[in-house]
């Protein structure tokens, strides 16, 4: 029985289970792989989180007021961050996690009221930061944070370390967000089980991908349901509000995973116009609603 | 006034994506930080391979067992089964199936029920013969008539359906297959078949082809096939329509040749709906009737039998079919639906209607109840009885299985996946044949009997599915 | 500039634009997109799924019963009909 014969390694880290797959006999060679991938997942974890007060983000956002000296790593992820707030018109910023505060989708229906949105609006905005390389200045009160970049740097990162190690064909899988290096030995593509947004592990979809990336954004899960509108979890910066009817989800193939993630993320931050903008720019693209 | 080209948010991604990883691995972003960061979550889990699907080359083994019992000590069986497929990786397929058969009991031999003791006489070993006996025990007594080879002799009590007791037969069937992509064809195979017990034989063959279109939404598939079966009678082929005796008769076997082909198409209507139409077309040349059974001859004007005959069918039966079947996915129940509609050369026309509820009762359980409905039309010779003094038609049969009845199957599965590669289930099932009993020109006493000799049974099935590489 | 004279080539320029755009879509396809056939995998949509049980069931009905077929192809393989 030829092929089909994969090395699996799942762990658990960016409070998903993430998954390493090599189409590989040798034993040492995968073992190799898997810990380098592992190491630098949680490198990166540990490095953006917000949860942890050493990580690079925390000391950010605790300087308040007060410029920070930011290695060159960081500084390229906020390069990038500017840019795709440029790109997206201002729909995609670091800055807006301030309104976590106020904003608890936990499918009741307690809306924050506007008053309490209208004390955050100050704090949020990237043109507001100060941002000359190596320095970074927040304004007090205000916070960056990289969630909505982290997993899909750190599959491409894990994709590109690994094949440092070894041109075996490989698939990198942080919860859904995925990446392969290329097609499998004997040319066919790589076939990925999806679960659908709605049930958990009852319905599963197949993918078939010979190169590049997948991701998601979006999540049917967290919602807000008041007089019969459903607020979904995306929201807009510039008004502090959920973005009008946006999809539940929207996946992205493209050749990178940072690239298909932020294509999704500022897909759906288009609201009702999501699947017009996927269209016109001519992506592989699908949004459940 | 001009219409700006402008440039796609997406390349400018591409190009930024791209470099930010490029410049991140040229600074060996890694090894600059100083820190060495704790890996507190080290568990590893499910490192095993569970893909089985399309393109992954693995094999499934499925080995099942049926249990079937009719009511009123008829007809019991029991047929283990096993079932291998290997799937290649190139969307190959190999598949071997093995099913040996084990039937016993008491089958109607087609004599009409009555209202006096009746007796019946079959052959039996004779001296010297090769034949196993069949049927010795049971209530027969087997009878030397001095100068004569011996046979066997049995009664049925007044009032009872008359049945040969001590029916015993195995059977064993290997059946191989080999498919695969071939050119433009999507699939493109054969197979062959053989099947044996101890008074039938079958080789079967066949040879199939599908393509896909519109996106792997549409299948259409082409087969042909084609059997070819040797009936070796115990006590030799009777003559049709001749008078039932217990002496062994010349004709040793008969055969008959069947070609079929079956027209599908399969279609994936909507995100949820899918949908399968098959045509299928049937021609049997050859010896086609049951070469133990009879039929009473009866009194015209009292209905008591005077004498059995031996049954007689046609030696060509052409049939068309038409199977319509829909899945439908709703979320957390699945329905099948399926419809069929037959009809033959032999004057029947049948209609069948299925339909099942799958309900996913957790990820790894589901129960699916299920109800069948059929109804089929008499063959055009069929007879409950034959009339004396009347001239014999040229086919008859009281085989209830060529009459007219409506039948109802209530089934309910249950199934349990044990892991991502395992399945077990089980599925129960009552099937019960009715029919009219008392047709309206019943002769005398017959009038009185419940002419309809169909069955009920229960049955069940448990099965094992086991996928590895 | 004259708006009337423009406007047969805004014209042109859109429908040479929307032309484009429906060839570059691909020719419609009946049933859904391969995205959306996420239902499709499972095992019991497959129309050859569980097999070993559909035969035993049908060999049931095709020994008790005048009709043949549906699924698979016609006849029987063994003596009972």
């Amino acid at each position: 029985m030829l092929s089909g014969r994969d090395t699996l390694y799942v762990f658990q880290a960016m409070a998903t289970p993430c998954e390493v797959r090599l189409e590989t006999d040798d034993a040492v060679v995968a073992e190799r792989v898997f810990q380098a991938v592992e190491t630098e997942t949680r490198r990166i974890e540990q490095k953006y989180s917000r949860y942890r007060p050493d990580s690079v983000v925390s000391r950010i956002n605790a300087a308040a007021g007060s410029q920070v000296e930011v290695d060159s790593e960081t500084a390229m992820l906020l390069d990038f961050s500017a840019q795709c707030h440029a790109l997206s018109r201002g729909l995609f910023d670091i800055t807006s996690g301030v309104l976590r505060r106020i904003w608890n989708f936990d499918g009741s229906n307690r809306l924050p009221d506007q008053s309490q949105i209208a004390a955050l609006t100050h704090l949020i905005g990237w043109r507001k930061v100060t941002w000359a390389r190596p320095f970074i200045a927040l304004r007090p009160g205000m916070e960056i944070d990289f969630g909505g970049v982290a997993k899909e740097y750190a599959v491409d990162r894990a994709l590109a370390i690994a094949g440092g190690i070894t041109k075996a064909p490989l698939l990198v899988n942080f919860g859904g967000d995925l990446c392969v290096s290329g097609p499998r030995r004997d040319g066919s593509r790589w076939k990925i089980a999806i679960e659908a947004v709605d049930r958990s592990g009852a319905m599963e979809g197949l993918l078939e991908l010979s190169r590049g990336a997948v991701a998601t954004s979006g999540d049917a899960r967290r919602f807000l349901l008041k007089d019969g509108v459903r607020y979904g979890h995306i929201l807009n910066p510039k008004t502090g509000w959920p973005i009008e009817q946006a999809p539940r989800s929207v996946t992205v193939a493209a050749g990178t995973c940072l690239e298909a993630g932020m294509m999704s993320t500022i897909a759906i931050l288009q609201g009702r116009h999501a699947e017009r903008f996927l269209k016109r720019e001519g992506v592989r693209a699908w949004c459940i609603r | 006034m001009q219409l700006k080209r402008r440039p796609k948010v997406r390349d400018q991604l591409a190009r930024l994506s791209a470099g930010l990883i490029a410049a991140t691995i040229a600074a060996h972003v890694e090894q600059a930080d100083a820190q060495t960061y704790d890996t507190q979550y080290g568990q590893k889990y499910n490192t095993r391979n569970d893909d089985f699907g399309p393109g992954i080359a693995y094999s499934q083994l499925d080995a099942a067992m049926l249990v079937y019992s009719e009511q009123g000590g008829r007809i019991t069986a029991v047929e283990p089964t096993l079932e291998l497929a290997v799937h290649g990786p190139k969307d190959q397929i190999l598949s071997l199936g093995l099913t040996a058969d084990a039937v016993s009991g008491a089958t109607p031999n087609g004599a009409v029920k009555t209202d006096v003791l009746q007796t019946f006489v079959t052959p039996t070993k004779t001296a010297g013969s090769s034949y196993s006996v069949t049927g010795a025990s049971g209530g027969s007594t087997i009878i030397k008539v001095p100068g004569q080879a011996a046979i066997r002799q049995y009664t049925v009590a007044a009032g009872l359906l008359p049945m040969d007791k001590g029916f015993q037969d195995h059977r064993g069937a290997f059946n191989l297959g080999y498919a695969q992509p071939l050119g433009w064809l999507t699939q493109f195979g054969g197979g062959v078949g053989y099947s044996m017990e101890s008074d039938y034989s079958s080789i079967t063959g066949n040879v199939h082809a599908a393509k896909n279109f519109n996106g792997n939404n549409t299948t259409l598939s082409l087969s042909l096939n084609t059997e070819y079966d040797t009936s070796t009678p115990f006590g030799g082929v009777p003559v049709p329509l001749a008078v039932m005796d217990g002496t062994w008769k010349t004709a040793k076997s008969k055969t008959k040749t069947q070609m079929g082909l079956v027209v599908g198409l399969t279609q994936v209507l909507t995100r949820n709906w899918l949908m399968q139409l098959n045509y299928a077309y049937d021609n049997q040349d050859g010896y086609q009737t049951d070469p133990y059974r009879i039929l009473s001859v009866v009194d015209p004007s009292s209905g008591e039998p005077l004498r059995n005959i031996y049954e007689n069918r046609p030696t060509k039966r052409t049939s068309q079919s038409v199977f319509w079947e829909n899945k439908l996915d709703f979320g957390p129940t699945l329905t099948d639906i399926s419809l069929r509609y037959f009809k033959d050369s032999w004057g029947i026309t049948s209609k069948t209607a299925e339909i099942s509820e799958r309900l996913d009762l957790s990820s790894s359980f589901y129960i699916e109840p299920s109800i069948r409905w059929y109804q089929q039309s008499a063959a055009n010779f069929f007879r409950n009885y034959l009339v004396g003094g009347q001239t014999l038609p040229s086919y008859a049969s009281s085989d209830i299985r060529l009459g007219k009845f409506t039948s109802i199957t209530y089934g309910a599965k249950v199934g349990y996946a044990l892991s991502g590669r395992t399945e077990l289930y089980v599925r129960g099932g009552f099937y019960s044949q009715t029919g009219d009993g008392h047709p309206a020109d019943a002769i005398g006493q017959l009038k009185n009997q419940n002419l309809f000799s169909g069955t009920k049974a229960m049955f069940a099935f448990v099965g094992y599915t086991w996928n590895f590489h | 500039m004259n708006r009337l004279t423009n406007m047969p080539r805004l014209a042109v320029r859109l429908l040479a634009s929307a032309a484009l755009g429906i060839m570059a879509c691909g020719c419609s396809t009946i049933g859904p997109e391969p995205w959306e056939k996420d239902l499709m995998a499972k095992k019991a949509m497959q129309v050859d799924a569980y097999a070993s049980e559909k035969n035993a069931a049908d060999h049931i009905y095709f020994s008790k019963e005048a009709s043949s077929g549906g699924r698979g192809f016609a006849g029987g393989g063994c003596g009972c009909n």
